[in-house]
């Protein structure tokens, strides 16, 4: 692999379990620099679960997984400069609810970053700008809708630089009428070459957005490959299945 | 939308002091009729035929000085001992948990009055400070564990998704717990702390055992030299009961501020 090629992010032979549940089963892939990558799956399948170890929310049982040249599950690996390079938006935005839109978006650019106040408010206010709610910066999250708010949660994370960020079903908490401004904001960043490894239901960004996607069942990478193979000509039965259902 | 945006989890700890629910509100509610009447009562006896009351009213303020500040004391040092032993009773660390656990369990066992004693002379062998403060340090010694009980459950009433959420922005614990997880509990543990500040104003009484010239102590001083033990301790019981009263409709208020804030 090519130095420009790189993988940012590589999972190897991955297992976890839940006391005698096995909630991942073997997982193994990678993520190039600037890739795009989507895991849908029904629920359950462990998606949700292998995203969360990439930045050490879960520990792994077995296997591997080496990000941006920092191996997550070497216990004795400082997980904290790793979070700091890859990002993470959540189901539920996890906003912090005793601070303002803008408080958000510094508070760990100063503690994590060491920026000053001036240098981490400017750069709050380009990204607030940028999803396209800079009138709330001075708001507290509970003031703003489900949809605001996944948009503060997304420049809360570029306002540390990540080199990659992961999301968690990032509009399954979302009346529909909201979920088309979040997944516009995620559209940009991939236009503009973020690394991101999103997992969700959405098939339309999957198809529209994702280099590759992979799909996954009882903690099993069923399938993977172009968006154009997993939609028109999936190989698996399970997958050909999930889809007849949800499409 | 989501709960996480709802960070008023009522915790039920602690002894229940009689704070006021916003409900209760009319004109003749047990709290003012409570209140107002103790007062009333105050006054009559005070102000009534004989004099006898008066010089009572007169020999025991000093006394409402000492409880005072023994309960901000204790309460004030409680609080301290009591977020130590909350952290450490949800450390991961098993020694820092087995002994937040272990100091909980024994003082919660131990009544408080025997504690008190134990803690009082145990300290007067090795250390000589004033029996004020060693009663402070008694109290809150004992307060800190029921503290540390209600800082746990406030601590753990903060969603999950916020450590997370602050873990994966590169935050250490430490600095999620003091940024993000702490401003919370605060804000969720300060009615039962609260109630503890009415039950400890109570217990205060108990340090009059201790060669403490508290409310109770300046009563029994009185009592013993005039033999009026019925005139004086009606007066006690008043003043207690006017004090606890008005602090505890205080917190109500404060409450109630803190909920509208936001």
């Amino acid at each position: 692999m090519t130095a420009d090629n790189r993988p940012m992010i590589e999972v190897s032979g991955v297992c976890k379990y839940f006391g005698s549940f096995q909630a991942l089963d073997d997982i193994s892939f990678s993520v190039r620099d600037g890739e795009k990558v989507v895991i849908i799956g029904p629920s359950g399948s462990g998606k949700s679960t292998i995203l969360r170890s990439i930045n050490r929310l879960e520990t792994i049982d077995r296997g591997k997984i080496i990000v941006d040249g920092m191996d997550v599950s070497n216990p004795k690996v400082d997980i904290c400069k790793v979070r700091e390079e890859v990002g993470m938006v959540f189901q539920s935005f996890n906003l912090f609810p005793h601070k303002t839109v803008l408080e958000n978006l510094t508070l760990a650019q100063i503690v994590v970053r060491k920026r000053d106040r001036q240098e981490a408010e400017k750069i709050a206010m380009e990204l607030l700008h940028k999803v396209g709610i800079a009138e709330k910066a001075a708001a507290y999250p509970a003031k703003l809708s489900g949809g605001q708010q996944q948009r503060v949660a997304i420049a809360r994370s570029l306002a540390m630089n990540p080199k990659a960020i992961l999301f968690d079903e990032p509009t399954s908490a979302l009346d529909p009428e909201m979920i088309g401004e979040v997944l516009d904001v995620m559209k940009t960043l991939a236009r503009e070459g973020m690394t991101m490894v999103v997992v969700t239901h959405e098939m339309g960004f999957a198809r529209e957005v994702a280099d590759r996607v992979i799909f996954m069942d009882h903690g099993r990478i069923v399938e993977e490959g172009t968006p154009e193979h997993f939609f028109t000509n999936p190989t698996h039965e399970r997958a050909k299945l999930f889809l007849s259902q949800i499409l | 939308m989501t709960d996480n945006q709802s960070p008023h989890k009522a915790i039920e700890v602690g002894d229940g002091a009689a704070i006021p629910h916003k409900s209760d509100s009319g004109l003749f509610t047990a709290w003012r009729i409570a209140f107002f009447g103790a007062i009333a009562l105050c006054l009559f006896l005070a102000f009534g035929r004989s004099d006898q009351y008066m010089a009572i009213f007169k020999f025991v303020p000093d006394g409402i000085l000492v409880t005072f500040k023994v309960t901000l004391g204790s309460i004030l040092l409680a609080i301290v001992v009591g977020l130590i032993a909350g952290l450490g009773r949800i450390s991961t660390n098993r020694f820092i948990n087995g002994l937040a656990s272990l100091y909980v369990e024994v003082i919660r066992g131990i009544p408080l009055l025997v504690q008190l004693f134990y803690i009082y002379y145990a300290l007067g062998r090795f250390v000589k400070i004033p029996d004020m403060v060693s009663a402070i340090i008694a109290m809150a010694v004992c307060y800190g564990a029921y503290m540390g009980e209600i800082f746990r459950a406030g601590i753990q009433s903060i969603p999950k998704g916020q450590m997370e959420a602050a873990l994966s922005l590169g935050m250490s614990r430490g600095q999620a717990m003091r940024q993000v997880i702490l401003p919370q509990a605060f804000k969720v543990v300060l009615p039962p702390i609260g109630n503890e500040f009415i039950a400890l104003l109570k217990d205060s009484s108990l340090v009059s055992i201790l060669a403490v010239s508290d409310l109770l102590r300046r009563g029994r001083e009185y009592a013993s030299e005039t033999f009026s033990y019925f005139e004086t301790y009606t007066v006690i019981a008043l003043i207690y009961l006017v004090m606890t009263l008005f602090f505890s409709k205080l917190i109500g208020i404060m409450e109630e501020r803190l909920n509208d804030g936001r």
